[in-house]
């Protein structure tokens, strides 16, 4: 490789990095904790006061009572096969005001059946804490709509792509050298360099597919709408529904629910339902499919894969996105484009496995940022400088502050869904009002105090924070009054945000040492002009 | 005679280019690809759109690579004009 190729990548990859890096780190942070948001979703959602499901065989008669009580639901209903607490009603749907779309909320509504066979509904009061922080990772935690935030996204991975192929290429001539080395020791660049280097080199199969992917996600509707111009003559929404034939007229008697089931489960033996979704329009008819899991392929959705099946026999009708049913051809790679991203294969494990990998990407970019400051200090100190530069104060503060007021908005936003409902009105704007003020609060104090003692502040404060989400569930497993619920069955969130907490604390004891000891140059130590004699 | 060595000098004509005329390019060949490869349907017309992404990023990645701002707006430019022109004359 030639050095100045080398030379002139480097410099490409310090500043798409910088630029993009902060960003990056919030997309990959809110990211891994999307891994779990069904089990957030569930830790976070309020008990439901509903008779418990009926027995599976009267999910028809429920649906029937249903829908003679409220007819509006039969445009779209949700049979849950095992209810639970973020799906606490066997069957529960949306009720839109006529005309309003598909994104306009509407509240939720569920039923079941009473001991005496009546019909019994409630409203569900569920939570939207997942659906925000899956919104932070989607627009890298720009509070904007969705059409703006998305090409911005897009950008920032375009800047992302640039960083994996210049990055890459600036590692190529050492990496015999520099991949099995990580050089702890009183050379704090070359550490962070060298973890920087191996996080990248080892993940990089996995920030290729993100990377790949998330240009998808932002710029879809613009390669689409390219394309129907150059390639279909205007006919792409046409060319959609090619082959496409639906009618409405009903063929028979609808068969019941737990019968139908029954269908699916013997015609997909591996494929675990969670439920039965049923639709009914004028331009299709009544339609039902089945959503669920099968460990052994990947899934198109982030948490399932489905299946279309015929409301009149049974059968089903059509399997594009059913896991390990896809007609051949196009659809099993596009599948696996999407479950590549989502970590939607293989189960639980994977899970785990992309959960660690955010988290190591969020780290990438966070030892980017501090390589982008420690090289600044030296090249400034070559030039005769003693103090830092603004820009690496600036850029020291806005790492430090981004990073943990990220870190610390998401565990407090979450702890707090637990107290929220019945005290405020808007529980999903409380929840976004909670992250932000906690991210520019953090940013702020990472401004007031200086990189170095924000720092480990942060870092406490973060983990403080985090601490919040169990201590949560203890104070409702105790039983004080006004603390909310536990449920048994989410303790691994509130394992897993203990571990979080122990770490953060663990670093934050570790920062505070290297404020006290650094070089009082460096952005990350305590200026003692006094102390320590002039170079 | 002096040998050529690559700076980040030019970082913003190459970028630039590998943005706007790789986008082009990208769009231009996944339409080629959705009109000369076999197969239809809604899987196609989905890969057909995914494939702009790698290939936009690649440019993206390696339009550093033109020895200035002139020759990546020059090549990648005959490149789309090469690519939209059969593209034109393949229009089903």
């Amino acid at each position: 490789m030639r050095t100045d190729v080398v030379r002139m990548y480097k410099d490409v990859h310090t500043w798409v990095g910088i630029i993009s890096g902060l960003a990056l780190f919030i997309a990959f942070y809110a990211g891994a904790i999307t891994m779990f948001e069904t089990q957030v979703q569930r830790w976070a959602s309020p008990p439901v006061a509903l008779s418990p499901a009926p027995a599976i065989e009267r999910t028809q008669e429920l649906i029937d009572k249903t829908l003679a009580a409220r007819p509006q639901a039969e445009r779209q209903f949700q049979i849950t096969i095992s209810p639970n607490a973020e799906a606490p009603a066997r069957m529960m749907w949306l009720e839109r005001a006529p005309g309003a779309s598909r994104r306009d909320p509407a509240p939720m509504f569920g039923s079941t059946l009473a001991a005496d066979g009546s019909v019994e509904i409630v409203q569900i009061v569920g939570t939207e804490v997942a659906q925000i922080v899956d919104v932070l990772h989607q627009q890298v935690g720009l509070p904007l709509d969705h059409e703006i935030a998305m090409p911005i996204m897009g950008i920032i991975c375009l800047l992302y792509g640039i960083a994996l192929v210049s990055g890459t290429i600036v590692l190529l001539p050492s990496l015999v050298k520099d991949l099995f080395a990580v050089r702890v020791g009183k050379n704090l660049k070359r550490m962070w360099l060298d973890t920087h280097n191996v996080l990248g080199l080892f993940s990089l199969p996995f920030h290729i597919v993100i990377c790949l992917t998330a240009v998808v996600f932002a710029f879809h509707d613009q390669f689409y709408d390219v394309q129907n111009k150059i390639a279909y003559g205007g006919n792409l929404a046409a060319k959609w529904e090619e082959g496409e034939h639906h009618d409405p007229a009903p063929r028979g008697p609808v068969i019941p629910a737990d019968e139908l089931l029954r269908s699916v489960q013997a015609q997909a033996p591996g494929f675990r339902v969670d439920s039965l979704r049923y639709g009914k329009d004028d331009e299709h008819g009544l339609t039902v499919s089945a959503w669920g899991e099968d460990p052994a392929y990947g899934h198109r959705a982030p948490t399932a894969g489905w299946v279309e099946v015929d409301p009149y026999t049974g059968k089903f009708t059509e399997t594009d996105y059913m896991p390990g049913m896809q007609p051949a051809g196009f659809m099993p790679t596009l599948t696996s484009f999407f479950s590549l991203h989502f970590g939607s294969f293989g189960g639980p494990p994977v899970r785990w496995a992309y959960f660690f990998m955010g988290l190591a990407g969020a780290m990438l970019f966070y030892t980017g940022n501090l390589l982008w400051i420690e090289s600044r200090r030296k090249k400034e100190r070559k030039a005769g400088a003693v103090t830092q530069s603004r820009s690496t104060i600036v850029m020291g503060a806005l790492t430090v502050g981004v990073t943990l007021g990220c870190v610390a908005g998401i565990s407090l936003t979450i702890a707090a869904a637990k107290w929220l409902p019945g005290r405020v009105g808007d529980v999903a704007a409380w929840h976004s009002w909670i992250y932000y003020l906690t991210f520019l609060a953090a940013i702020g104090w990472a401004f007031a105090r200086g990189a170095a003692r924000a720092g480990w502040e942060l870092l406490a404060f973060a983990g403080a924070m985090t601490l919040l989400i169990p201590i949560t569930s203890l104070l409702a497993a105790a039983g004080l009054p006004g603390t909310g619920w536990s449920y048994r069955h989410t303790i691994l969130v509130d394992l897993t945000a203990l571990a979080g907490a122990a770490a953060l604390f663990w670093m934050a004891r570790i920062a505070y040492r290297r404020v006290e000891s650094g070089p009082r140059d460096s952005v990350w130590g305590e200026a003692k002009a006094r102390a320590v004699p002039q170079a | 005679m002096s040998t050529f060595e690559y700076t980040s000098r030019d970082w913003f004509g190459k970028a630039s280019a590998g943005l706007v005329l790789g986008f082009g390019l990208a769009l231009a060949l996944s339409s080629l690809f959705a009109i000369l490869a076999p197969g239809s349907g809604g899987g196609k017309l989905q890969v057909t759109m995914w494939m702009a992404s790698p290939i936009w990023v690649t440019i993206l990645g390696f339009c550093f690579l033109f020895r200035s701002g002139r020759a990546a707006w020059g090549w990648l430019g005959l490149a789309n004009g090469i690519a939209f022109g059969v593209l034109a004359a393949v229009q089903p």
